[in-house]
Order: C-alpha cells, then sequence, then structure tokens
C-alpha cells in the first residue's frame, strides 16, 4: 500500500480538519438536556442560555391562566417551577412526564414549548433519570 | 410447546451458521470441494429462521402469552395486521426478522454458486459468520422465545405508535431487506480481499443484490419519512433524528458504491475504493442497528441496561477492525492499475459524486454520534438540532443534484467540450428557463429557485437523451419509448432513479421553505382563516373502535364556499396503554397539504386547538421515493444486451 500512504495521509489530516470545522460549527445548534438537580446544582451553566428540562408534572401544582399555565416538574429529588406560554398539550396532567425548553431565571423557569414524553409500558412514575425525547419509540 | 419449537429453530440456525463458517472456509482452503458440499448448512439455516419466525408468528396468532414477547407487545383486541406485524415491531422479534431475511439472502446466494466456487464459498462462509452473531443474540441477549413463569390472561398490547397506521407494517421488513441485503456485496468482497481476486467478478456477482438491497433501502427510508408525517403529528417527515439518520447513512454509502461500481465494471478502476466502501456500508447499517437497538439514542447511560446494546457494539468493532484491517493488509491485491485519462469525463463525475456522497455521509456521521460521544466524555446530554443538519446538508445536496445532471451527459474517458456543450445546451436553456419562470411566479428563496433548476437540468436531459435515442432506432415513438429502458436497464433504470431524487429535492425544498404552521383556538361553531382556507370547528367526537377509543374534533375545511372535506385530528387511546397518542389528520391535495394535529380539546369551554400545517407538493416527495425504488428494481430486472458500450456511445450521439 506503499503508494496510497501520502494519500491516506492526505485524506485524514483532511477529515480532522473537516471534524474540527463540524464540530466548532455545532455549538450553536446543541440543546443541552438537564434535569432539575442538575439545573440546581450548576446554576450559573442553567441561567446562560436555552436548554430543554425534563421532569414529572407534580400533583396538585398545575394552575391555568388564558395565556400560561404554570407547574412544578420534579425528579424525584429537586422540584422546579415552571411558567409554559401557550395551550398544553391534551394528554398534558399531573404526574405526566414532561420535556420544556426555554430558560431558567434562578427561580423559574420560562418555557414556550413542551413535548410530553411517551411511556411505551407501564412503568412505576417515580423519577429518576430523564433523557433527551426522542420522536420515536425505541422498541 | 411453542417456545420449544422456536427456540429449536434459532438453535438449529445458529448450529448452521457454524457449520456453515466451518465449512465454507473448508471449501475454501481445499480447492477441490463443490460448493454444493454448503447445501445442508443453508438448508439447515433457512430452516430454523423460518421454524423461529413461524414459531414467533404462530405464538403471536394463538394469544400465546406464555411468551414474554407476546405478553409485552400483543393483546387479545390488537388486529390481525398488527399481531402478525407484532413479530418485528419490538427488539427480539426485530433480531429474527433480520436473521430470516439473512437466511433467505443466504440461500439465494448458495443457488447462484456453480462448481468449485472458492471465492463463493468464502463469501457464504463470511454471511456465515454475521448468522452466527445474530443468531446467538436470538439465543442470548435478545431471546424472544423467554417464558413467563405466571401466564397473564392478557398481553400490553403493542406499541401504540407502532399500531397506529398501516406503514408500521410494511416499513421495516422492506428497510431490513434493504439493510440485511448489503451482507452479500459485502461477503463478496471480504471473500475477494482474502482470495486476492484483483478482477471484477464480485461486482458482477452481487450486482442484482446491491441493486436489489438499495431499492429496498430507499424505499424503506422514504415510507419511513411518510409513517413519521401520518403518524407522530409533529407536523414533518424528516428532523435528523438519529434514528433516521442510521438509515439514511448506509443509504449514502451505498449510493456511492453503486455509482462506483459502474465506474469499476465498464473501466476497471478505482477497485479498491468500491472494496472500502462496501465495508464502509455494511458497517454502517451494523452501526445503524446499534444506534436503535441498544438504547444509546435516548442515552448511553441506558444502553448498557440490555445485553444486546454491547453486543452490538462488539460486533460493529468486530466489522469495522476486521473489515478495514483485512483492507489495509490486502487491499493492494485489489487495487486497480488504470489511471483516470481525465478529470473531465464520466468516471471523473462518479468520482466527484462519490467525494460528495462520502463527504454527506460522514457530515451526518458526526452530527449523529457527536452527542454520545460528548455525553460519554462530559455527561451533558444533548441533542444536535436541525439547523445544523441543514446547514451542512444542503449545499452538498445541491452540488450532488448538479453532478447527477452533469453525469450522464459526460462522455467516459475524455469528455470533449463539443460534444459535452452539444449534451448540456438544452438542459441548461430548460434550467435558465424554469428558473425564470420560478421566479416571476414568486418563488424568491435561493434554495428553492436552485432545486428547481437543477431537477429541470436533470429531468431535461435525461428526456434530451432518450428522445434522441428513440429516434434513432426505427419504429413508432412510442414503441421506442416503452422499449428504451429494456435495451440498457441499466442505464435507463439508473435515469429513472435520478428522476425520482429530482422529485424528491423539488418537494424537499417546497416544504421546507413554504410549510407553515400556525395554532388555531377554535369554538364550536366558530370559523378561522388558514392561509387561504376556512376552518370551521363542527363538534368534537368520542368514537369506539374495535381496537382503540378515539377522541377528536371534526373540522370542515373549506376554500371559499366549497366544501374540501371534513378533517378529524385525534386522539387514540389503546386499551392498556397508560397515554393516549394524539395522530393528526391530512387533507392530501395536488397543490399542498393541509395537516391538523390536536392540541387540546377544552372541558368546560368548548374550545379545540389545532396546530395548522400547509405543505406544498408532499405527494411529490412519496411519488418520486417510489420512482427511486421503481428506477433501482427496473434496473436489476431486465438482462444487459450483448453491447458493452456505454449507451451513449452506442446511441451514436
Amino acid at each position: 500500500m506503499k503508494r496510497y500512504r501520502l494519500f491516506v495521509i492526505a485524506m485524514l489530516g483532511l477529515l480532522a480538519v473537516l471534524v474540527g470545522f463540524l464540530v466548532a460549527n455545532i455549538r450553536g445548534d446543541l440543546v443541552y438536556y438537564k434535569t432539575p438537580t442538575e439545573v440546581v446544582n450548576d446554576p450559573a451553566s442553567a441561567s446562560a442560555g436555552r436548554f430543554r428540562l425534563g421532569g414529572l408534572v407534580v400533583a396538585g401544582s398545575v394552575a391555568e391562566s388564558a395565556t400560561d399555565v404554570t407547574f412544578a416538574v420534579t425528579d424525584g429529588t429537586t422540584t422546579l417551577q415552571v411558567d409554559h406560554v401557550g395551550a398544553p398539550q391534551q394528554l398534558f396532567r399531573e404526574g405526566i412526564g414532561v420535556v420544556v425548553e426555554g430558560t431558567w431565571d434562578g427561580t423559574l423557569f420560562h418555557s414556550d414549548s413542551m413535548i410530553i414524553k411517551h411511556d411505551e409500558q407501564y412503568r412505576t412514575e417515580e423519577g429518576g433519570v430523564y433523557t433527551p425525547d426522542s420522536r420515536y419509540p425505541t422498541p | 410447546m411453542i417456545a420449544l419449537v422456536g427456540s429449536a429453530g434459532v438453535l438449529l440456525a445458529l448450529v448452521s451458521a457454524v457449520a456453515l463458517v466451518v465449512q465454507g472456509i473448508r471449501c475454501y482452503l481445499s480447492d477441490g470441494t463443490p460448493a454444493a458440499s454448503l447445501r445442508l448448512p443453508v438448508i439447515g439455516l433457512l430452516v430454523g429462521a423460518i421454524v423461529a419466525m413461524g414459531a414467533l408468528e404462530i405464538a403471536l396468532l394463538r394469544n400465546d402469552f406464555s411468551l414474554e414477547y407476546v405478553a409485552r407487545n400483543h393483546a387479545r383486541a390488537t388486529p390481525l395486521l398488527f399481531t402478525i406485524a407484532g413479530a418485528w415491531a419490538a427488539l427480539e422479534g426485530s433480531i429474527v426478522l433480520w436473521g430470516l431475511i439473512l437466511a433467505g439472502y443466504t440461500t439465494w446466494v448458495f443457488r447462484r454458486l456453480r462448481g468449485r466456487d472458492r471465492v463463493g464459498a468464502a463469501a457464504l462462509a463470511v454471511m456465515g459468520t454475521v448468522g452466527v452473531f445474530f443468531f446467538g443474540l436470538m439465543a442470548s441477549a435478545a431471546n424472544p422465545f423467554r417464558t413467563l413463569a405466571e401466564v397473564p390472561a392478557d398481553g400490553l398490547g403493542a406499541n401504540p405508535l407502532l399500531q397506529n397506521h398501516i406503514l408500521m407494517a410494511i416499513h421495516p421488513p422492506v428497510l431490513y431487506l434493504g439493510y440485511v441485503g448489503m451482507t452479500v456485496p459485502f461477503a463478496f468482497a471480504i471473500a475477494a480481499l482474502v482470495s486476492g481476486d484483483g478482477t471484477t467478478a464480485w461486482l458482477e456477482r452481487t450486482r442484482r443484490w446491491t441493486l436489489i438491497a438499495w431499492s429496498f433501502l430507499s424505499l424503506g427510508i422514504v415510507l419511513g419519512g411518510w409513517w413519521s408525517y401520518e403518524v407522530l403529528g409533529w407536523g414533518g417527515f424528516w428532523a435528523w433524528d438519529p434514528v433516521e439518520n442510521a438509515s439514511f447513512l448506509p443509504w449514502l454509502t451505498a449510493t456511492a458504491f453503486i455509482h462506483s461500481a459502474v465506474v469499476q465494471r465498464r473501466r476497471g478502476m478505482l477497485q479498491a475504493w468500491n472494496v472500502a466502501l462496501i465495508i464502509g456500508t455494511f458497517s454502517l447499517t451494523i452501526l445503524g442497528t446499534f444506534l436503535t437497538r441498544s438504547g444509546v439514542v435516548a442515552s448511553v447511560h441506558s444502553f448498557t441496561q440490555s445485553a444486546v446494546g454491547p453486543a452490538l457494539l462488539g460486533f460493529l468493532l468486530v466489522v469495522v477492525v476486521g473489515g478495514f484491517g483485512l483492507f489495509a493488509a490486502r487491499g493492494h491485491l485489489v487495487a486497480s492499475s488504470p489511471r483516470l485519462d481525465s478529470l473531465a469525463s464520466r468516471e471523473g463525475v462518479f468520482l466527484l459524486n462519490n467525494l460528495l456522497l462520502t463527504l454527506f455521509a460522514f457530515v451526518v456521521l458526526v452530527g449523529t454520534i457527536y452527542p454520545m460521544v460528548l455525553e460519554a466524555f462530559t455527561g451533558d446530554r444533548v441533542s444536535v438540532g436541525a439547523p445544523w443538519f441543514d446547514r451542512s446538508a444542503i449545499p452538498i445536496a445541491l452540488v450532488l443534484l448538479l453532478a447527477m445532471g452533469i453525469g450522464p451527459m459526460t462522455p467516459y474517458r475524455v469528455a470533449r467540450p463539443a460534444v459535452l456543450w452539444r449534451r448540456v445546451r438544452l438542459p441548461l436553456q430548460v434550467a435558465a428557463a424554469t428558473a425564470a419562470v420560478v421566479v416571476v411566479a414568486g418563488l424568491r428563496p435561493i434554495t428553492v429557485v436552485t432545486t428547481v433548476a437543477l431537477a429541470a437540468f436533470v429531468v431535461s436531459g435525461i428526456l434530451r437523451h432518450a428522445h434522441e435515442v428513440i429516434r434513432s432506432r426505427p419504429g413508432g415513438y412510442l414503441g421506442g419509448l416503452a422499449r428504451l429502458p429494456g435495451s440498457d436497464p441499466g442505464y435507463w433504470g439508473g435515469m429513472i432513479a435520478h428522476v425520482g431524487v429530482a422529485l424528491v429535492a423539488v418537494a424537499i425544498a417546497f416544504s421546507g421553505s413554504f410549510g407553515v404552521r400556525q395554532e388555531i383556538t377554535l369554538v364550536v361553531g366558530e370559523s378561522a382563516p388558514f392561509e387561504g382556507y376556512t376552518l370551521t370547528y363542527r363538534s368534537p367526537f368520542l368514537r369506539q373502535e374495535p381496537n382503540r377509543t378515539v377522541i377528536g374534533a371534526s373540522i370542515e375545511l373549506r376554500r371559499g364556499d366549497r366544501l374540501l372535506g371534513t378533517l378529524e385530528p385525534r386522539l387514540n387511546q389503546y386499551p392498556n396503554q397508560v397515554q393516549a397518542i394524539p395522530t393528526p389528520s391530512v387533507r392530501t391535495g395536488f397543490g399542498e397539504d393541509v395537516y391538523l394535529s390536536l392540541v387540546r380539546i377544552g372541558q368546560g369551554d368548548a374550545t379545540v386547538t389545532v396546530d395548522a400545517f400547509r405543505f406544498p407538493l408532499m405527494w411529490l416527495l412519496w411519488l418520486g421515493g417510489l420512482t427511486v425504488f421503481a428506477g433501482g428494481i427496473r434496473s436489476y430486472v431486465g438482462r444487459r444486451k450483448s453491447s458493452n458500450l456505454p449507451a451513449f456511445e452506442a446511441a451514436g450521439v
């Protein structure tokens, strides 16, 4: 493979440059995902920009107004207040898993986008680690 | 009982796969044994796989909830179609389907072997190795025949998202026919490497399987997008989700492969490159299986929950390290000597096509695995936004479209400017005219104008060539048109696929630039304007269907005074499932689709809130996808004429 060695090295170098370019470019389009506990443990990075917050809607915390709905989400250890602008979806109710996207001001999470998590099986809703929501069922 | 039969099938297939590997290697080494000695292992593999699949289907059809798989993924109320499809609706069953399709391909390859075929025997040994892995998985980590000590009276029912639409019954087998089919050219490439066979024999022999696998992979991707559009209700068909990318990645490299394979067959070039491409493609199918089946997409921390993830990752490593290691050690044996005469030639454009497609695949790969790498090292969970993919993919896709138009017009060896110009002139004029019409019609986005112009360039170039060929032959014009694909199926099948890709590109550009979303809240009886239509909320409804309860809203769609239809965005509630599934309602029109997705039905105030979308030219996307499939199949079906001359040269153009 001697005749290819220079070619291969050149290609690898090119690929490295490409990866660097792509990854440097990716930063602005990353959507971070955090749990309430992670937000509380690292408030500085949580206040820095938009991210997704996941957790269960706490029973008895939901209050609706004409334009907003406020509720609390919990991951089992930490509970945060959320103010969501817009009509909540039909499936929205107490105890369900949600992923909201927006900003954190230190006391309140301002959300403008909400995904209801689809649980495929019976599942005891006891909190635990939340994961970024895919639109697809994972069989 | 049925569990025992199924397990016996898996075991038989596993043992046969091991025997196939051993016997295949012996056959390869001994030189004297006819390939027919592989008959018994191949039959065992096929029978075992059929028995396993059959047992699973029978268990599902007979509501045998003593099987854990059936209890989890089936219920008495599940309709027949989704009962049958239940055999591949979850992890374990989908591995069984994988094994069955692999066994089918293996048998087909075996039936094509003649006499003392050492390379063929080695290829079968490679396929046997893949079989050992998948049937081994079925026998251990992903055992679909695990039984329950206490048999429940009814099962949990299929995943509601999967039993919501008929496409979900078709999409997985189609996609798997594509995925698994890539094993055949991969196996022959490895066999060629091992035996140091530098001829184009392995390409010639695997052409049919490559084309079939590629066609089904294309169809599977389009069906997946269609399902996503019709079922998921977020208002789109493609979101650069890792699950989607998993199917798109091998498609990109496989597309590069079927093009560079043409160069190798015609001009004897790019031998080593082809071997590398098919190893890469097969690795990407395993990577895709790993991504979709291991839970790693949700989080790298969830993938060790079952042993399937680590097993697939291990197999992926074996394939990548083994495949490319072998390539590094023995690639020079299959490397070709002819050099490119000129970059301005068909070969040159094929080379450009290959570079673009692999670059495309590489970009998508980086965006897909970046979140997993980041999470593994920092613990941060992120997803890469679609805008990044769009920004990276659109320029590459547009240049690809251009290459797709120029390529078929460029002669082999050296393209003389005069010849090229004669062929390019008319399509260029058509493209310019189309672009002008589009701009005058008021469509401004640069991506749309460019895409439409390039698509016009591609299609008119193909039509121009077809016209010229037909005129140069005796007989009527229509008869000539009908006979045209048969005169050179490989070429004209490819051109049909090109037309399909051009249609898909136009549809994507339109829906991406002119898609509109608006949230609308209505009280019963109230109307609201939406993009030139009027939406009127008639009433909410509650309906009992055999397998589900449906809550929805009847909304009339009017244009002016004309009633176009009643849309019923809804929530489907399946028994045994905690959550209902929102399902959109789509009215497909010639110009555009109107798509309503239910947000909520107000309890006290008789309101409904819907997400209303307008998507132009969506039917073009599905038609384009089907055209790509038809083109791929067409190029496989017909036999080549004896003439070895490329169509252009043969036509004397």
